[in-house]
């Protein structure tokens, strides 16, 4: 019989490496139209980061996101990144670009000032043009600034920039310190369905409630976290690396190591918890890693409050289960045998 | 046969037809918007908090994004790296005259021939391809550089190894031991140990009413990215050499790299191209110094691409972690004091670890208030499979730890488990287990949110 289970586990998790330097440069060009060029060292890896960045860059200029231009991971040509590592890439990387980002629109504020015929203090870059604060009727196309910077003033925008999180060495002894510049937060609640004859487990549905400071890009938030889920369900139920008793891998393939495929994925609903760290840009932390760090113990939880065992070694596998639940029963018929 | 009478027999309704044909056009309900615009969220601003697509997306949707696997370039040569399948040995020999009289392989190296056979983010234990000692299953032996992959993949087989096979380390918990050989003699097999010590643990536990203890491990995991690792190398007449690859930490690569070549970093460029999945198993070098070193002997640009098995077996993976929680609580399921200790199974060489120790033992406490701390973690070399960085770098198995044991709490205690929860989150202003001042902290915020859209019972928000 199929048994219905709930449980829940929530987390918190880093952004950057512990207490380590790792910073990140970045290069912003404002280009004769007013598109721009990034100039980062991170590596796209499927996560969308390029993107993310793109948009923190065109939010500091106020253009759009397809007006910025991303050129990554060539050490020829872009400047130094730790890399695509440790959920730092928005807040790190994300940081570099913002601050190269607004040395280039100071740049072009010097130049559209007398243009305006007001002081570069007085300036903000909006909705593709630099116009004057309190009175954005007087305004330039901020193509026509960055083109004239060039011809005219003499002065290309480009600006750079590096961020690295600020920490405080632990203590050798007890561990006390500031590893970490910011931490996210996160919870999920999973429903599963056990089969208390086979030991099966279902997932059925799981709620995720994420913190990442601002969202940069939501979309791009809730793939992070789906796919998270995906890696933490195979975690939780299917996926083991086995070794024979001289230390060889038994099972390395997709034949035999049992991953998750679309088709095991439960119901997914992402919530993103309303927040905003000032130590972010424009507010934001970061969401890569966390996503797939509570989803193992909810799932356990739901086992748990389905067929009341307790997993205590993953992947709480069909056959792990199913032997859970026997010694369970055996125990219960030998207590109502001592009782009788 | 004309198209009038073939309607006229078709439908038998010709006229009917026509009169529609002649019929004004009926109106629209709704005014028709001929000019149809979709808001596309890159055109928008302010760009952050857009839903924009991102640009590579139509390419993969396509088919058309370009991973290593797919180049090709003129003259290019295909490698293949034999492996040890030996756990724990010494290696005798290395016997590559077979396979590098095979017609089609153009070179064959072997550890004796890699300028500086260590690398390591932390730890300089790893060898680019084992020469003196096998460490584990998956290390390489010999890489071979032929005109075909099917031919360099035959060749490997060619490739004779004498090993002198010794006991192999396998269960961490012994590995921990003294008396257990050395996985790296003379280094110790416990190659890293953290404390996190916050107040007093033996007054918590005196004042808590009830004390709790469970012990949970979690086992090893692969990464399983789409695309394995792949590099390709060429190098110019300037002596200057060229490697596209699919690391995700581009800079700290080319150290890694210019140390194992034993060249300067500014004849190395290396360029990442879009990466088909990291998860953190593509944060070090792995194939590239055999390829740059077979391009170099060759002339001739050098690609290789790991197989599934090798990305299982030569590539790094999860830490499995044997974990140990005692927590004092209050009668109202308040923690007064835990005790944790960690055991983290390192495989073979210490990659990552460092930063996975450090990171499991500061987050092992869990997102919760507890003034009385104290976290012991260490990590151990086996000859299995090294562990390295993982998405997550231990939190995914110390979340399962420290959840699975507040639930355990709350049941006894008779809590619900939001409540539970909720009466030892940490909150904003709250001292982290290494007394950080936390800020823009949402735990309590998130549990209601998600318990809320569960239709958790008992959810106050």
């Amino acid at each position: 019989m199929k048994r219905r289970g709930r449980g829940m586990a929530c987390m918190w998790y880093p952004i950057g490496f512990t207490v380590a330097a790792n910073p990140s440069a970045a290069v912003v060009k404002v280009n004769e139209d007013g598109t721009a060029t990034l100039l980062t060292g991170t590596v796209e890896t499927g996560q969308g980061s390029l993107t993310i960045l793109a948009q923190i860059v065109a939010q500091e200029l106020g253009v759009a996101t397809e007006d910025v231009h991303v050129v990554s991971a060539d050490t020829d040509t872009t400047p130094m990144d730790t890399g695509a590592i440790a959920s730092r890439t928005t807040y790190v990387t994300g940081n570099a670009a913002r601050l190269a980002a607004e040395k280039a629109k100071l740049m072009l504020f010097d130049v559209a000032a007398p243009m305006l015929g007001v002081k570069a203090n007085q300036l903000d870059a909006k909705d593709h043009h630099i116009v004057v604060q309190g009175y954005p009727q007087r305004k330039v196309h901020i193509g026509d600034v960055a083109n004239r910077a060039r011809v005219v003033s003499g002065e290309p925008p480009i600006g750079s920039g590096y961020f690295n999180p600020a920490t405080v060495a632990l203590d050798p002894e007890t561990g006390q310190g500031k590893p970490f510049a910011t931490y996210v937060y996160a919870t999920q609640i999973a429903e599963v369905d056990v089969d208390d004859e086979t030991g099966e487990v279902e997932v059925v549905r799981i709620v995720a409630s994420h913190d990442c400071g601002t969202a940069i890009n939501p979309m791009l938030v809730e793939g992070q976290v789906e796919g998270g889920i995906s890696m933490g369900v195979g975690f939780a139920l299917q996926e083991e690396i086995l070794f024979d008793a001289k230390g060889r891998q038994i099972n390395p393939n997709l034949t035999n190591y049992i991953m998750p495929t679309s088709l095991d994925m439960p119901d997914v609903h992402v919530d993103i918890v309303d927040n905003y760290d000032p130590t972010g840009p424009f507010g934001a932390k970061g969401v890569g890693e966390p996503t797939c760090v509570s989803t193992a113990a909810a799932i356990c939880n739901a086992i748990h409050d389905a067929v009341g065992v307790r997993v205590t070694s993953l992947p709480a596998t069909a056959e792990k289960v199913h032997n859970l639940i026997k010694a369970k029963q055996a125990q219960e018929q030998r207590q109502i045998a001592a009782a009788g | 046969m004309d198209t009038k009478t073939a309607v006229v027999e078709k439908k038998g309704t010709l006229l009917d037809a026509e009169a529609l044909l002649r019929a004004p056009a009926p109106a629209p309900l709704v005014p028709f918007p001929i000019d149809v615009r979709v808001p596309d969220p890159s055109r928008q601003t302010p760009a952050v908090g857009q839903r924009t697509t991102r640009p590579d997306g139509r390419l993969h949707g396509l088919g058309q994004t370009k991973y290593i696997d797919d180049f090709y370039v003129p003259g290019m040569l295909f490698c293949k790296i034999k492996r040890a399948g030996v756990a724990c040995a010494r290696i005798i020999s290395v016997d590559t005259k077979e396979a590098e009289a095979m017609p089609g392989v153009v070179a064959v190296i072997t550890g004796k021939d890699i300028p500086v056979n260590t690398f390591g983010p932390s730890l300089k234990d790893q060898p680019v391809l084992a020469d003196e000692r096998v460490f584990h299953a998956g290390d390489g032996v010999a890489a071979v550089a032929a005109v075909t992959e099917q031919i360099a993949a035959d060749a490997i087989e060619k490739i004779k190894v004498e090993f002198e096979e010794l006991p192999p380390v396998l269960d961490p918990l012994e590995s921990l031991k003294l008396e257990t050989p050395g996985v790296h003699a003379p280094s110790a097999n416990i190659y890293g140990h953290k404390v996190i010590k916050k107040g007093d643990i033996e007054r918590g536990f005196a004042e808590s009413y009830r004390i709790f203890e469970g012990s949970f491990r979690t086992q090893m995991v692969e990464h399983v990215p789409l695309e394995p690792h792949s590099s390709l190398a060429q190098w110019d007449a300037n002596g200057r050499v060229t490697i596209h690859s699919t690391l995700g930490r581009i800079t700290l690569g080319r150290a890694d790299i210019a140390r194992t070549l034993g060249i300067p970093m500014s004849r190395i460029r290396i360029v990442a191209t879009v990466v088909g999945g990291n998860f953190g198993g593509k944060n070090e070098i792995t194939t590239e110094p055999v390829v740059a070193l077979l391009a170099k002997k060759t002339g001739r640009p050098v690609k290789c691409t790991f197989t599934r098995p090798e990305e299982f077996y030569s590539s790094t993976t999860r830490h499995p972690i044997i974990m140990d929680y005692k927590t004092g609580v209050t009668k109202d399921g308040k923690i007064l004091a835990r005790k944790i200790r960690l055991v983290l199974d390192g495989g073979a060489y210490c990659s990552w670890s460092e930063t996975t120790l450090g990171k499991a033992c500061i987050l092992c406490a869990g997102p919760y208030e507890i003034e009385n701390l104290y976290a012991e973690a260490f990590v151990v070399y086996t000859n299995k499979t090294m562990t390295g960085a993982m998405r997550g770098f231990g939190a995914p198995q110390v979340c399962f730890g420290y959840e699975s044991h507040m639930d355990d709490i709350a049941k006894a205690l008779g809590i619900d488990p939001l409540e539970i929860r909720l009466r030892n989150a940490l909150k904003e202003g709250s001292f982290s287990p290494t007394s950080q001042t936390l800020h823009s902290v949402v735990v309590r915020e998130s549990l209601l949110q998600a318990a809320q859209r569960f239709g958790w019972n008992g959810a106050k928000a």
